[in-house]
């Protein structure tokens, strides 16, 4: 029997999702292997009974929080895959923009407390922002157990595929617990550290094959932390070494890794 | 001392009627820096290059490399080794990566074999370059003795010049087939009175070019590290470590790997690849049990200046490190192994 998958989709651009779609010359080998039974993106059927269930895009409405339950409820194996669904996401940057300075203070703001409605909605929704339920954003773990993360803004779809031939065949799947850093130097690249670029590269989880480097663009941290100690050394040595203001980095990191636990001491 | 001399231009089309049998490698520019990269015409060679960002071992022991393929159905199972023994010329290599290559050459022949890797360099002829200067700030290359190169290379390029000033180089044989390569070739000349003078000139000039970094004499570091296993200078360095291997990574000399099975989609057949790993990654000493050997940076960073400057020089006999600088400056926390030396010695 092959297992039922299923692709759903939350507060998110769906990229994720289109990943799978854009596997193209190992699609037809994937849908071999598998029977999709449940994808916005890709079908019209809808079926509840499912093996495992891939989710793109954070929780950051109160409809996100229902339906990421019964997702759960209906999946044997659940599976973040995304930045989004990972770490929050780009969607947690709204905290920020309501004037809160720490996690938790931009969280109450993103929920309306304090006793204001956050500007980003009147900023996105109008006058009529108070018609759109919003809550802070957060990423699927945070609602309900996720078996597995993909992370990764869109998430790496040869990961994504190798997790689907761990699940085949009982293998564990680990994500890497290296750096970026390790991937650039085994694909050649140079580092944009020479070229007095600040890339988050040292601090960020590997498995994208270093992409953003090897076309010039410093590594923005999609794929999350790599590890708490990563990240102390960046505090020290973007101080110490590279005389970086420590808010300014850590306002960048926030792009993705807002919602991360660690922050820069 | 020199046996031919040859052109620059009949140089790069001795290249050329050598690539017709051989892959050519050897460093081309990519913006400002150079890289080993295969080439199709030996004209893209940049021979007056400074360093190239990874050394030879990017091609001698590729980063990602497959070692066998294999197919496991209905309870039988098949594996077929996968070698790469193309003939290849590796073209331009300075003698801090011909030391490299020797203690690659020894690691990977002593107790077991590596028949992936001695294959690929056996079929491999290398062409070393001689440099008259320092290729970048930070190198200490003259304190490990690995600025200068006796043997390791088929034949040994040294930039010289006639007496109008034009650019010729000075060829010296290090094998067999270096000199069954050249030595009919009728774009080579025989060296001069003046031509041998010019090289002896070259290696004087080159000897005093050549600035000291280390105050310790490389003999004597296994005694100074010996007596510095439990320095705090460790704990000290480590604190800005990011444990992300980029050190190890871009050493030449360093040959750690990881293996990797994946399979493909049938889940009937698949590869066993070996990946460039590195001591200086949290996961590399983690054994089964979650037991993990060294799991501070600080056990790493030690562990890896212990291996550069002591145990393999004293396991093979060779140089460990060839300080050519690749770590420091690949250390985006600016740790320098130069700076670890000396401050022990301070300490010391």
């Amino acid at each position: 029997m092959k297992p039922k998958i299923a692709i759903f989709s939350l507060t998110s651009c769906e990229g994720c999702s289109l990943a799978i779609l854009e596997l193209e010359d190992q699609l037809l080998d994937l849908l071999g292997a598998v029977e999709i039974v449940n994808f916005r993106e890709g079908m019209t059927e809808r079926a509840w009974d499912i093996d495992v269930g891939f989710v793109d895009g954070a929780v950051s409405t109160p409809q996100d929080d229902e339906e990421v339950r019964h997702f759960r409820a209906h999946c044997k194996t659940l599976v973040a895959i995304g930045s989004c669904a990972c770490l929050g996401g780009i969607n947690t940057l709204k905290h920020y923009q309501s004037g809160g300075a720490t996690r938790d203070e931009g969280a109450a703001h993103a929920a309306g407390g304090n006793g204001r409605v956050a500007e980003y909605r009147r900023y996105v929704y109008g006058e009529n922002a108070e018609w759109f339920a919003t809550t802070p954003a957060r990423p699927i773990s945070a609602v309900v157990a996720v078996d597995y993360q993909l992370p990764g803004c869109p998430m790496v779809k040869e990961e994504f595929v190798e997790l689907v031939k761990c699940l085949l065949i009982g293998k564990p799947f680990r994500l890497p617990e290296t750096a970026v850093c390790v991937e650039c130097k085994r694909r050649g690249s140079r580092c944009l550290y020479e070229m007095g670029i600040i890339c988050f590269g040292p601090i960020t989880r590997a498995g994208c094959n270093a992409i953003c480097p090897a076309y010039g663009s410093k590594c923005e941290g999609c794929r999350g932390l790599v590890s708490p100690d990563a990240i102390a050394a960046a505090g020290i040595n973007l101080r110490e070494q590279y005389r970086v203001d420590l808010n300014e980095a850590l306002a960048d990191l926030r792009l993705y890794g807002a919602y991360q636990e660690a922050l820069l001491p | 001392m020199l046996d031919l001399m040859v052109t620059p231009a009949d140089f790069v089309a001795l290249v050329n009627e050598l690539g017709r049998k051989r892959r050519i490698i050897g460093p081309v520019a990519r913006g400002d820096r150079y890289f080993y990269e295969e080439v199709g015409d030996a004209a893209r060679l940049e021979l007056g290059f400074s360093y190239a960002v990874y050394g030879p071992k990017s091609f001698l022991f590729p980063a990602v490399e497959t070692l066998f393929r294999f197919e496991a159905d209905n309870g039988s199972f098949t594996a077929e080794p996968v070698y790469d023994d193309r003939p290849a010329a590796f073209v331009g290599v300075h003698p801090c990566d011909l030391h490299a290559i020797r203690l690659l050459d020894r690691v990977f022949a002593q107790d077991r074999r590596d028949e992936h890797y001695l294959r690929r360099r056996g079929a491999t002829m290398i062409i070393g370059i001689d440099c008259a200067r320092p290729c970048n700030e930070g190198v200490f290359c003259a304190d490990m003795k690995c600025h200068q190169a006796d043997e390791g290379f088929d034949v040994m390029l040294l930039p010289l010049s006639d007496g109008d000033g034009n650019r010729r180089w000075g060829l010296k044989f290090g094998s067999a087939a270096g000199r069954e390569w050249l030595t009919y070739s009728r774009r080579c000349t025989a060296p001069t009175a003046a031509d041998e003078r010019a090289a002896e000139t070259f290696l004087r000039a080159k000897a005093a070019a050549f600035p000291r970094a280390l105050t310790t004499r490389v003999e004597r570091l296994p005694e100074l590290l010996e007596r510095s296993y439990d320095s705090l200078l460790w704990e000290a360095t480590a604190r800005r470590c990011y444990s992300c291997g980029s050190c190890n990574l871009t050493c030449p000399t360093c040959y750690c790997f990881d293996m990797s099975d994946s399979l493909d989609l049938s889940l009937t057949s698949g590869v066993r690849q070996r990946l460039w790993d590195g001591c200086q990654l949290p996961g590399f000493a983690l054994v089964a049990g979650n037991h993990n050997f060294r799991p501070r940076a600080a056990q790493r960073l030690r562990h890896r200046i212990f291996r550069k400057a002591k145990w393999i020089r004293e396991r093979t006999g060779v140089a460990g490190c060839v300080g050519c600088g690749r770590c420091d400056r690949a250390c985006t926390a600016k740790i320098s192994a130069v700076e670890i030396y000396n401050q022990l010695a301070e300490l010391d």
